[in-house]
């Protein structure tokens, strides 16, 4: 984000498949040299947008502007945009070095003369030596590698990647991560790239735009939407978190007391205007809560919350643990690193402790819109 | 214990089944194809260097029948026109066929299966009886001269339409375009979606993209269809006897008169193999050229 020109700009975009919606009232400013995250889970309406972008849906209201131009009516093939496909979309009869002259041909660039950019484009993604092979004789990641020279070589304004991770295993989609994010920085090129994956939008996003449901719930810096998650969901898809629900029971100038199982429980990080008596949900992450056995003096200075609970449940992660804690009817999770374990045994009675800052409250209504199935996704 | 774990799991030599295991499935279809293909094949091809000595077939080896076809001034002419014909026959199939099944397979989105059905359903009828409907369009007091007579544009019906190759021709398309156009059709349904994307994301306009990947990815089936059209159009016999008068004659009538009418089983062997050779060569040309059928799996 060297300077905040704006590259691409969503206006009120809608599109409706029949009845149904798939994007709703979507308003967005991509900025230049940007890498931009569409973050969802499946059928949210980010792959549509997305198409939108690349002209390969028809928006049904709304507006679609590429660099200042707008081009919400103008076909795919003249809009100065490429798309990687998650399943890469390599024509088959053509051999690499064909595939990625194929844009080149199709601006009527002469092979001869399109021959360094096709060289450039393979050593750009490390596949030099590559070019006369066909896309069945490579492996998937490699296949993805080709697909983005492919989408490089013509330096488009944007570049839009649909889950281009998405059929790889694990570890190569991490070595794919870390390289798409070096070729971005190489290339100066916007990217907006779709995922369902919260790490990895997290780990490579300059902004991440999270939506459910066709309908946009919070566009911020991966700090801004995990450390400010503007709604529920936003709260429950983007890292681990505890949800409780309470009652507000005192009202201060920028924080409130929230009754949750009988514990007084102190937030500040209000979502949402407050009045005595409303029916809350409450969020922590597990990160953020500290444990104490015997809940000595600096642990009550460190936390303005603190509670005893009970141990119902621990889960040996490798690194760390993960216990559940039991207060009435609610639980809570936390992690404790290996180290600090120390051999605690379920029904062990602890105190608990997290600080009023990390405490993020939400109006129960909204509680609608967020689900715990995102949460076994994980 | 892990160390046995470690140790063989697999005693069995893996990748190299038995001579056995390997054929077993195999042999049904090994006697079928004896039976019903190899050896009628053999038994033509050794009957075909017999010779015919007054009515009697002598069991004597040698290449007088073949000789024949090269010698008598029926034979070549006849060979040749039918070999123009169904090459003729073919390239029109693929030139209708392959719109229409562009059309049905790309273009259209409501009535697609309705459509699709409207092009196969001649096959349900009998051939012989779609020849003969033919007759009662190409007719001197046929369709075409009632309408053509109707709209004044000639005084009398023409006798031109039928009993000619033309009328050959046209049957031999009607007969053909059925399995041109599922062999195309099919090669155009396997083409992904993504890949038509792909190409109008990189900057091909609609044109483009049917020159640079529709109709390469969908060269096998305008191959096999090819294939079909040229072997179904070559050893046809029915169409010429029905509607091809004696100009509209076939290699196929004089394989058929020798066997039916002349009794020469020998000449009839022999020229049969020759044309049953020709399509050997069509169809080994044209699957080392349709090998890339393996694109889109």
């Amino acid at each position: 984000m060297s300077n905040q020109k704006t590259e691409i700009q969503l206006i009120n975009l809608t599109k409706k498949f029949g009845n149904i919606i798939a994007v709703q009232d979507v308003n967005l400013e991509i900025y230049h040299g940007e890498f931009f995250s569409l973050l969802g889970p499946s059928g949210c309406g980010k792959t549509t947008t997305l198409r939108m972008i690349a002209g390969l849906e028809e928006p049904t209201e709304g507006e679609i502007y590429l660099a200042g131009e707008d081009v919400t009516y103008k076909p795919a093939h003249l809009r100065n945009v490429n798309t990687v496909f998650q399943d890469y979309a390599l024509f088959p009869h053509m051999t690499v070095a064909e595939n990625i002259y194929f844009p080149l041909k199709m601006k009527k660039m002469k092979y001869s003369n399109a021959r360094s950019m096709i060289e450039e484009a393979l050593t750009l993604v490390n596949m030099t030596g590559f070019g006369k092979r066909y896309p069945q004789q490579l492996s998937g990641g490699q296949r993805q590698r080709i697909a983005l020279a492919r989408s490089l070589v013509n330096r488009p304004r944007a570049l839009l990647l649909d889950e281009p991770l998405g059929a790889l295993d694990f570890k190569l989609r991490i070595a794919m991560q870390k390289v798409l994010k070096d070729i971005q920085k190489n290339v100066d090129i916007t990217f907006i790239y779709v995922t369902h994956d919260q790490t990895e939008a997290i780990t490579m996003s300059d902004r991440i735009c999270v939506m459910k449901d066709g309908v946009i719930h919070q566009i911020g810096t991966p700090d801004e939407i995990y450390n400010f998650p503007a709604s529920p969901f936003v709260a429950s898809f983007i890292g681990d978190m505890n949800f409780l629900e309470g009652q507000v029971i005192q009202k201060g100038e920028d924080t409130i007391f929230i009754d949750i199982e009988g514990k007084h429980i102190l937030s500040s990080r209000l979502m949402g205007n407050f009045s005595l008596g409303d029916s809350v949900v409450t969020c922590v992450r597990p990160e953020k809560i500290g444990l104490d056995k015997v809940c000595r003096k600096e642990f009550q200075n460190k936390f303005e919350n603190h509670f005893q609970a009970s141990i119902h449940r621990i889960v040996f992660r490798g690194t760390d643990y993960e216990i559940t804690l039991k207060f009435g009817q609610s639980e809570i999770r936390l992690i404790e690193s290996a180290s600090e374990f120390n051999d605690k045994k379920i029904g062990d009675q602890l105190f608990i402790g997290f600080r009023k800052e990390d405490v993020i409250t939400f109006l129960k209504e909204y509680k609608k819109v967020y689900d715990y199935e995102t949460n076994l996704d994980r | 214990m892990k160390l046995t774990l470690t140790g063989n799991l697999n005693t069995k030599p893996r990748g190299k089944p038995s001579f056995f295991s390997k054929t077993k499935i195999g042999i049904p279809i090994i006697i079928w194809l004896f039976l019903l293909i190899i050896i009628p094949i053999c038994i033509m091809l050794v009957t075909s260097f017999y010779i015919k000595e007054g009515s009697v077939v002598v069991k004597k080896i040698s290449l007088k029948n073949y000789l024949e076809f090269f010698i008598n001034p029926i034979y070549l002419p006849i060979f040749f026109r039918t070999l123009l014909l169904a090459l003729l026959v073919s390239l029109t199939s693929i030139l209708l066929g392959y719109p229409l099944a562009y059309l049905v397979s790309r273009k259209v989105k409501r009535f697609r299966n309705q459509l699709y059905m409207l092009v196969i359903v001649p096959l349900w009828v009998s051939y012989l009886v779609r020849i003969v409907a033919w007759r009662t369009i190409l007719g001197r007091v046929g369709v075409l001269n009632s309408i053509l007579l109707s709209l004044k544009i000639i005084d009398e019906p023409l006798s031109i339409f039928i009993y000619s190759p033309f009328a050959v021709y046209v049957a031999l398309i009607y007969i053909a375009l059925p399995y041109v156009f599922i062999s195309i059709f099919n090669s155009l349904e396997k083409i992904p979606q993504n890949l038509l994307d792909a190409s109008a994301d990189l900057g091909a306009n609609s044109f483009n993209t049917f020159l640079h990947v529709i109709l390469p990815l969908s060269m096998p089936g305008v191959i096999s269809g090819f294939t079909l059209a040229f072997v179904i159009a070559l050893g046809d016999y029915i169409i010429p006897q029905q509607l091809g008068g004696l100009n509209g004659l076939m290699f196929g009538n004089l394989i058929v008169t020798q066997f039916g009418y002349a009794f020469n089983w020998p000449l009839g062997a022999a020229l049969g193999f020759i044309m049953f050779t020709v399509a050997v060569v069509i169809l080994l040309i044209s699957q080392k050229f349709g090998s890339s059928e393996g694109f889109l799996e």
